[in-house]
């Protein structure tokens, strides 16, 4: 479709110096780009965690020696699928870097997983290597038996850290702190082991392009069970440069400072950190953002220029002791998304910093950005924003066509950022797009006439805490395995901390049945942000149409009326 | 593959015919061909479906039951079952597709409406079920569109059903048979999905036997 007015409005509207299009071409793939900044920028700091500064040469000559031993002593072949379960170390881009200089497929894996979870995306992607940190190693040891996984690399939170700093972080970690469960599993490798036979084995540079994977990135579904968004290079290529571009004006080469508190496994964290590192940055890694002391002390030690968040996260941090304290005269830009921004939350953090919240859109299945404000917006508009360049955004009626300017319907998009499709599910693929390539984001939403985005409802039933998505199948799926549990619904309900909270009702088979017995056999199952914050037991069937169908909005509309009530009396 | 068209083109079921409880007579068993060359036998449910139809439903997938439930149900109701295979005549009605088996036959898809409101008999509510392994062969089409003539003959005027908003087999399958398919406003996440039976002002034999019937 030809750039114009009329089929792409929001052009006219991109602020001076924001380009139309991007040069897909100038990066080749995510090896092409690591080699190319890392020649670029040598000996600035690429990552830093815990106050150890990796150089952009250190992480090239250590990537190298990651990807020659998954090469010559795992034997991995080209195509073959890793899966990477840590938070934000400075192992993270090492293995990553590794893994796709080596000509193989990253799996983002949580690594707080529960032992279904990890069965689950590791069988499913077919993974045949996995990195896990040793932390999280007592749950991959009770499932690595009945997965396709064969070689294990374990790593200590300190790996990376001088020898000193090494050893006592790893054993604090593991003997002071306690947060390392025993473990065993048979063959496992030493991340650092791996480093040091991989500097001694000769690297075969894989020639890589646009069309090869690079990521099986896995988000779920309104049905079946967790899918893996196919990412390839060039949709990941593509992306870094659409968000590059987009602050490009703003941002300089060299010299700035990317707070990271997101985990890396989410894909926003991933391009905005690969976004920021395509321009020479240094990304402060935050491992644990829930331990908000040594969050704000490295805030402050950081002098950052930008920082990337939810709205939770950005909450938190206002709400957070010592938060006033901080300078924040060097920052420049501040991005939020995953989930809505609350006005009340982006009117704070003006006032605090100075900076607007700016806040993106997209999905997992778009690398993810596609729309975003422009940032050099005063205040938050409320607004999704712009499509981003190369990206054309359209909203769309039941029957795949373009509504008019100012009408509800489906956000859709197209661009080189968007999916290959789903790992190995060629008919939910195919749901997922319109006969004209459209994919369908199963938000609602409406366009103006200058183009800008605002979604006003969510078509897939699907409950956002903090950035993260649950969707109601899977509470429900692991509800039902609870034999004391007759009938249940999974609901969102709006909460001021995480802005939608998981609430599930449940009819008991079992009048015994407790709140704390049902929320413990979730936490066998469920990540922590899937597990239900609120139980409520019925003792009469779910309200249903006269078919039996589930209104799951008036189970929605009930509990909102209840708050009301109880909002109401307590005001009283 | 030439498909029949959805109407019509039904065999009838060299078998005994079987009578359900009704307002506006019998309901022959047919013998229906699918597109992949697979018969089944269509009738109305009778009372003695009712451990079939929990076997039925006991092998459907998790996803396939929350799509007819809208919510996890790991059991049918009995109560609800029994009104549904013995239903007040003119109020409900449900199709089921069976197969020979083993134990005497496997039900592999049903199809039933209910009256959608005590205060409104011209309005029914539909729901249709099929077997994982019997689907994309036009079993889906064949109970809907008997369901469609079903409660044409039963007085209905409006036949409607909710469907999740991803369902896309089942959207298709309503516009495929007329129905006109739109948002629900207070619930992006489902379509409303409604087909008129009768012309305006032209009620059915049926319900004009319904509204001289005595109270």
């Amino acid at each position: 479709m030809p750039d114009s007015a009329d089929s792409k409005p929001w052009l006219s509207h991109y602020p001076k110096g924001i380009p139309a299009q991007v040069d897909l071409g100038k990066y080749s793939s995510l090896k092409d780009l690591l080699t190319i900044t890392c020649g670029r920028f040598g000996d600035l700091p690429a990552f830093e965690s815990m106050g150890q500064v990796m150089t952009y040469r250190q992480l090239e000559v250590a990537s190298r020696s990651f990807a020659a031993w998954l090469q010559k002593i795992a034997l991995l072949q080209r195509g073959d699928r890793v899966a990477l379960a840590m938070p934000n170390l400075l192992q993270y881009p090492v293995a990553l870097f590794g893994v796709l200089r080596a000509g193989l497929v990253v799996v983002n894996t949580n690594p707080q997983y529960t032992p279904r979870e990890f069965e689950h995306q590791l069988n499913d992607s077919g993974a045949k290597a996995i990195v896990v940190l040793e932390n999280f190693a007592s749950t991959l040891a009770e499932v690595v038996g009945s997965t396709s996984v064969r070689t294990v690399i374990t790593t200590q939170v300190g790996d990376l850290l001088p020898p000193v700093r090494r050893w006592l972080t790893n054993a604090v970690v593991k003997h002071v702190k306690k947060l390392v469960p025993p473990w065993q599993m048979a063959d496992t490798v030493a991340f650092n082991s791996v480093l040091a036979t991989g500097r001694r084995n000769e690297f075969d540079d894989v020639a890589l392009a646009h069309g090869d994977l690079a990521f099986l990135q896995y988000t779920g579904g309104t049905t079946g069970a967790a899918k893996g968004a196919m990412l390839s290079h060039g949709n990941m290529v593509a992306n870094v440069l659409q968000v590059a571009a987009w602050t490009g004006r703003d941002l300089q080469d060299g010299v700035e400072t990317l707070v990271i508190p997101l985990p890396l496994y989410h894909v926003f964290a991933l391009t905005g950190a690969l976004a920021f590192f395509s321009k020479g940055s240094r990304a402060v890694l935050i491992a644990n953002p829930r331990d908000m002391r040594g969050f704000l002390k490295t805030l402050k030690s950081s002098h950052s220029t930008a920082i990337i968040g939810v709205n939770t996260l950005f909450r938190a941090l206002l709400d957070a002791p010592g938060f006033a304290a901080l300078d924040w005269s060097r920052l420049k830009l501040a991005v939020a998304g995953g989930m809505a921004v609350q006005q009340v939350v982006a009117q704070r953090w003006k006032d605090a910093t100075g900076i607007p919240l700016v806040e993106g859109y997209g999905m997992t299945e778009t690398a993810p950005v596609a729309i975003a404000n422009p940032i050099d917006i005063a205040q938050w508009t409320g607004q999704i924003g712009l499509p981003l360049p190369s990206t054309e955004a359209a909203i769309l009626d039941e029957d795949g066509r373009p509504v008019t300017v100012g009408g509800l319907g489906e956000i859709a998009l197209r661009g080189p950022q968007v999916m290959q499709g789903y790992w190995q599910h060629p008919e939910e693929t195919a749901a997922a797009f319109t006969t004209d390539g459209w994919l369908r984001t199963g938000d609602i939403g409406v366009m103006d006439e200058q183009g800008r985005f605002r979604i006003t409802d969510r078509k897939k039933d699907m409950i956002v805490v903090s950035g993260f998505k649950v969707f109601p199948n899977e509470i429900e799926d692991v509800l039902a395995l609870h034999a004391g549990v007759l009938e249940a619904a999974a609901i969102g309900v709006a909460d001021e901390r995480t802005g939608e909270a998981v609430k599930v009702l449940v009819v008991r088979r079992d009048a015994r049945l407790t709140e704390a017995e049902l929320l413990a056999h979730c936490r066998q199952h469920l990540t922590g942000y899937k597990v239900p914050r609120s139980v409520e037991f019925r003792n009469e069937a779910l309200p249903k149409t006269a078919i039996g169908k589930v209104l799951r909005r008036a189970l929605r509309d009930e509990d909102k009326a209840a708050r009301d009530r109880l909002g109401n009396g307590a005001a009283a | 593959m030439r498909t029949k068209p959805p109407e019509t083109g039904w065999e009838t079921a060299p078998q005994p015919r079987v009578f359900s409880e009704m307002t506006s007579g019998p309901q022959p068993a047919r013998l229906v061909t699918l597109r992949d060359g697979r018969q089944v036998t269509v009738r109305a449910g009778v009372g003695s479906d009712a451990a079939e139809i929990v076997q039925a439903f006991d092998r459907l997938s998790a996803d396939s039951k929350r799509t007819r439930f809208m919510a996890h149900k790991k059991r049918l109701n009995p109560a609800a079952l029994e009104r549904a295979l013995h239903p007040v005549p003119g109020r409900a009605f449900v199709f089921v597709a069976t197969v020979p088996a083993s134990d005497g036959i496997d039900i592999v898809g049903a199809a039933q409406y209910v009256r959608a409101n005590d205060d409104d008999a011209r309005v029914c509510e539909f729901a249709i079920t099929v077997a994982e392994d019997w689907r994309g062969s036009g079993l889906a089409v064949h109970l809907l569109a008997s369901l469609v003539r079903r409660s044409r003959r039963d007085g209905y005027g409006t036949m409607e059903g909710l469907v999740i908003a991803g369902n896309g087999p089942m959207l298709a399958l309503a516009r495929k048979l007329r129905f006109k398919v739109a948002p629900v406003p207070t619930d992006a996440t489902l379509m409303r999905v409604k087909r008129q039976l009768v012309q305006e002002g032209r009620p059915r034999r049926a319900q004009m036997v319904h509204d001289a019937s005595p109270s």
